[in-house]
């Protein structure tokens, strides 16, 4: 009897940990849902009103995505925009990647740890000491408030090579040696045989890239002066200035593409060997 | 030999975009940049950029903020996810279901759920609302030394979920008959957690403590979309004193902050891989 109440309430804590987790999200969720009217009743905050915890809608309406998907092609443009940037960085990224991951694990060339031990550095530094050189190069280039600004830096991280060559690591060395043997060709050899070992890795990469280009900020204020150009994890903000009305279900739409990304290599991504 | 040669030649083909990406956009650039640091007006004027940046007050405002924030953000989005993945491996039946729930905060975007922490954090917001019910004083998380306190938390909030699953893979390694052992000798939880589980996750907590840092940089974004360019001074972190300097394109300065700042950082880091290799052996 006794056990059972300490399940229960172990079960009770969990409970309590995922809600914090999950509560700013859930409020967008709901909040989405309420129309205009309500949500800017509910948050016209002032010294003597105070805002109110408003979780469950009054009245369930889908007046912000219509006013979201019809009545602002603004809206859309910059949607789009974020996904012009994103693509190419995942696709880039990815690619650029597996391959260089593969060289570093599988082949030996001259000067390759100290390449590598590069890439580790480059890992860690923050993009406050990056982004000075990245300007300069990108203002040479002319690219300056063009899309390529933001999508050739990211492309070119050391994160994914270092992320791969971890899980590459554990690729057998010998059953490469065997598929060499039998005359197998190295694109082969990394498409067919070393690429499903490491799927767990490459998902991984695949959703952090994701996510960490789809919620771009710091390249955008600096490189980007046309604000048509902005991606929307930045336009969203101006969002919440002028269009309050709508504004969760901007979130909620803004959100929808990581978690479908999320949710389509998530075991993949939860049970990577790092 | 010559099937030696005609390997490293394929492996060099295979690094090469990523090489040129690292060379054009990093590495040259960067080189560049040194020699930004030591110029003005193509003039060498040895270490004299870097005396003035030293004089700089903001300089030295940004320097802070972001030394207390890293000090204080990243042993608790450790901490705070070890003592969950402690709790979580308690369990006997499968947690999977909860660890993809904490995972949520990483998946959403930061510009999606900012407009929430604005509604609960305001002077005059859902937070205040309940402080004040509470018969306690209103606190204002946009100006004065809250502010530090709000960024902080929502870098845990969003920070937990991935070291949580990183965490619970370390912990799944340990044996439980290991734990269930060294309990039936008479050793207390507390023995078992800093004796057993603590050092056999050493080269975990390495892992998460490094992801945990380079996440930490990327905090500006939460900052810039709650508080726009130009914050209260208590969240003036460095990538806002690089900003500021970018609006007037003040390369010699940008570039001796940038220099001077990845060496430190740089030395930082080895000093904890050298820790780490020195406690492997």
């Amino acid at each position: 009897m006794k056990k059972r109440a300490v399940i229960t309430s172990k079960y009770i804590v969990l409970a309590i940990i995922a809600a914090i987790f999950l509560l700013p999200i859930l409020y967008m969720v709901m909040n989405s849902f309420m129309p205009t009217k309500e949500i800017t009743e509910a948050y016209t905050s002032s010294a003597d009103h105070y805002a109110s915890f408003h979780l469950i809608p009054d009245q369930f309406s889908l007046e912000q995505y219509y006013q979201a998907f019809l009545r602002r092609p603004q809206f859309l443009k910059l949607f789009w925009n974020s996904v012009l940037i994103t693509v190419p960085i995942v696709l880039i990224q990815c690619l650029i990647s597996i391959f260089a991951a593969f060289a570093f694990t599988k082949f030996e060339f001259p000067l390759r740890d100290v390449l590598f031990f590069i890439f580790i550095i480059l890992l860690i530094l923050p993009s406050w000491v990056t982004m000075v050189p990245n300007y300069m190069m990108i203002q040479k280039m002319g690219l300056l408030d063009t899309i390529w600004s933001l999508i050739l830096p990211s492309a070119f991280t050391a994160f994914g090579v270092c992320l791969l060559r971890q899980s590459m690591r554990y690729v057998p060395d010998e059953t490469i040696e065997a598929a060499r043997m039998e005359g197998c060709g190295v694109f082969r050899i990394l498409f067919q045989i070393v690429l499903p070992q490491v799927k767990g890795g490459v998902a991984s990469l695949m959703i952090l890239t994701f996510i960490d280009s789809w919620n771009m900020v710091e390249q955008v204020i600096i490189y980007i002066t046309d604000k048509d150009k902005y991606p929307l994890s930045v336009a969203l903000s101006e969002y919440a200035g002028t269009d309050t009305g709508i504004i969760f279900a901007c979130g909620v739409i803004f959100m929808i593409p990581a978690l479908l990304i999320f949710l389509y290599h998530s075991k993949e991504f939860k049970n990577a060997r790092v | 030999m010559k099937l030696k040669t005609k390997q490293a030649w394929t492996g060099i083909m295979f690094a090469l975009p990523a090489l040129i990406g690292i060379f054009v956009f990093y590495l040259i650039p960067y080189c560049i940049s040194l020699y930004y640091a030591f110029t003005l007006q193509n003039r060498f004027v040895g270490f004299s950029n870097f005396v003035t940046l030293m004089k700089s007050e903001t300089f030295w405002l940004s320097m802070k903020n972001t030394t207390i924030f890293a000090l204080t953000a990243i042993p608790l989005a450790m901490i705070i996810p070890f003592l969950i993945a402690l709790f979580l491996s308690t369990f006997d039946k499968h947690t999977g279901f909860f660890r993809s729930l904490f995972l949520s905060p990483l998946i959403i975007p930061i510009a999606s759920v900012i407009y929430v922490w604005q509604i609960f954090f305001t002077d005059y917001g859902v937070v205040n609302n309940l402080l004040q019910k509470l018969g306690l004083e209103p606190v204002s998380f946009f100006k004065g030394p809250w502010s530090m306190v709000l960024v902080v938390i929502i870098f845990v909030w969003k920070n937990c979920a991935y070291n949580i699953i990183l965490f619970s893979a370390g912990l799944r390694k340990i044996p439980k008959d290991v734990r269930e052992y060294a309990r039936l000798e008479g050793a207390s939880d507390f023995t078992v957690i800093t004796r057993i589980v603590i050092p056999i996750l050493r080269p975990t907590t390495f892992f998460v403590f490094l992801l945990t840092v380079i996440s930490s940089f990327k905090i500006f974004r939460e900052v810039y979309l709650l508080y726009g360019m130009y914050p209260d001074e208590n969240i003036y972190m460095i990538q806002h004193y690089m900003n500021n300097n970018f609006n007037n394109l003040n390369y010699p300065r940008l570039s001796a902050a940038s220099v001077i700042l990845s060496v430190f950082i740089i030395i930082i880091m080895l000093v904890f891989f050298l820790i780490e290799r020195r406690n492997d052996q």
